[in-house]
């Protein structure tokens, strides 16, 4: 294509999106919100995945031993403990370092211990560390065998948790960003159709002189393009200054709460979206041009 | 240059529009194609430049088979050909230059000579002192002469032209008559679709006649032979 036609099929663009204002910018806040929604889902998606193999892979074994041992006894668990494949690293929580530890926890609202008085409910317990993540559970179910050990817990409940609503969030976000997916490409039809329908009789003028089908269809496909990437554009700039602010509230109050820094992984999502808004765009006006211009 | 042979157009209606027209117009000719109301001279006109398929018969122009071309070569049939309609079809929102270069842009011409075939068939129709106008300034004569700049700037061989003075009046339309006559004389082909009388009278011409779908006469320096 010559560089002359291609300013011209962008000048008739630009002219036809001036000339449709209120269409256009109809167009491209919806595809502004579908994709910001897109993108919201995306990065909720990815981050809870992101936290639950954090989590995997940080797990430690909580063991929790029975009341009445002996020093002797806890000794002796220890040892076997540390014989099991996989575990790395045991080290003793007696009651008392426990009850400080949870003390410590519970920061301002530690009064709520005293009702307890003298009184230490929480076990001895060991900690235990294994190589791999894949081998918590084995490791878990091997040590809650061991004799004079009351329980073994580790963080599975919560990565499942985790796992679950992941499942559940992408469940959601599929189902709204296939709406919201098709009321863009809708919207950005029905502009496109208007353009056709204003340029009718400059249409109609360009078959009469031997203008290609592909000359005739261009403008109207960039105009869309143009549509669809304004609409990316601005959802990712939102989807930016959104993340920003949240990892920086989260990171002052959580700050254990493992979030995927900010970048590359903010440049992939927006690269991602650009790609998604201008394909949108450009089947938008595929669809209006095979529907409402014969040629 | 154009060859027709049992030609025949059946609308999807039922209607029939052309039954078996067999005629052969050779290059350089001036043609008027006449004939009543709805007797089926805007088919014929269309046939030529494939906005209708005919429904049988053979139809050849400019050495393309039109009754067989593939739609996307429509465009290059129609790149040798200039087509003026009754109604001008200008862009109200382009001046009397754009209009005309409209043609060789949406070809990709390149612009340079883009801008020398403007001026150079503007002066053909004795308009170059309007190039900055928009047609709505202009009079129904002065438009349709920028279509005609329109239809020829791209050099076709052959002018098609339906009811091309049909919303002129006399005088105007005589000076449209000079200009294809002159343009004719440089070698085009001329076919042109017409009601008046004056017109075909004064140009003793070929006359095609078409009455119910058929050719009721075709004669050298024919006359209008209706009344008007």
């Amino acid at each position: 294509m010559k560089v002359r036609t291609t300013e011209y099929f962008i000048r008739e663009a630009f002219s036809s999106l001036r000339h449709n204002g209120l269409m256009s910018i109809a167009s491209v806040s919806t595809v502004a919100l579908s994709l910001l929604i897109l993108g919201m889902f995306l990065i909720m998606v990815l981050n809870l995945n992101h936290m639950a193999s954090t989590l995997e892979s940080q797990v430690q074994i909580s063991v929790y031993l029975q009341d009445n041992l002996k020093d002797q006894e806890i000794r002796e668990v220890g040892t076997r403990i540390t014989k099991i494949p996989g575990v790395v690293q045991v080290t003793f929580v007696d009651k008392d370092q426990a009850l400080a530890r949870f003390k410590q926890r519970l920061g301002e609202q530690q009064g709520l211990l005293a009702v307890l008085g003298d009184t230490n409910p929480l076990p001895n317990a060991f900690e235990v560390k294994v190589d791999k993540p894949e081998r918590v559970k084995p490791a878990a179910q091997a040590v809650a065998q061991l004799k004079g050990v009351e329980n073994a817990r580790f963080g599975q409940e919560i990565i499942e948790q985790l796992f679950t609503l992941t499942k559940m969030v992408r469940l959601i976000g599929l189902a709204l960003i296939v709406f919201l997916a098709l009321a863009a490409l809708f919207i950005i039809s029905n502009t496109i159709r208007i353009t056709v329908f204003a340029r009718r009789k400059e249409i109609g003028i360009m078959k009469y002189v031997g203008a290609t089908d592909a000359f005739i269809r261009w403008p109207f496909l960039i105009e869309g393009m143009i549509l669809g990437f304004s609409g990316a554009v601005i959802a990712v700039v939102l989807l930016i200054e959104a993340y920003t602010l949240l990892t920086g509230q989260i990171y002052q109050k959580l700050v254990f709460l493992p979030l995927i820094p900010k970048y590359p992984f903010l440049t992939y999502v927006s690269i991602l979206l650009i790609v998604a808004g201008t394909v949108i765009g450009a089947l938008g006006s595929t669809i209006s041009l095979k529907r409402f211009m014969k040629v | 240059m154009i060859h027709m042979a049992g030609v025949s157009k059946i609308y999807s209606n039922g209607s029939v529009a052309l039954s078996d027209i067999s005629v052969a117009i050779d290059k350089g000719d001036f043609v008027f194609i006449v004939g009543p109301s709805g007797a089926g001279k805007s088919t014929f006109i269309k046939l030529l430049f494939r906005e209708e398929l005919p429904t049988s018969g053979e139809l050849y122009v400019n050495g393309r088979n039109v009754a067989e071309l593939e739609p996307s070569e429509v465009p290059y049939l129609r790149r040798g050909l200039g087509i003026v309609f009754q109604d001008f079809r200008l862009l109200p929102n382009k001046t009397v230059y754009e209009n005309v270069a409209f043609a060789m842009e949406v070809i990709e011409s390149p612009r340079r000579e883009i801008q020398k075939r403007v001026h150079h068939v503007l002066d053909l129709v004795g308009l170059r002192h309007k190039a900055r106008n928009y047609p709505g300034h202009l009079s129904g004569g002065e438009q349709q002469r920028v279509a005609i700049a329109r239809a020829i700037v791209n050099n076709p061989t052959v002018v098609i032209a339906d009811e091309p003075t049909g919303n002129l009046d006399p005088d105007t339309s005589w000076e449209i008559m000079k200009i294809f006559e002159r343009i004719n004389k440089a070698g085009t082909t001329m076919v042109m679709a017409t009601h008046d009388k004056m017109v075909v009278d004064g140009m003793k011409r070929r006359v095609i006649a078409i009455e119910q779908g058929r050719i009721a006469r075709d004669q050298e320096g024919g006359q209008y032979g209706y009344e008007s």
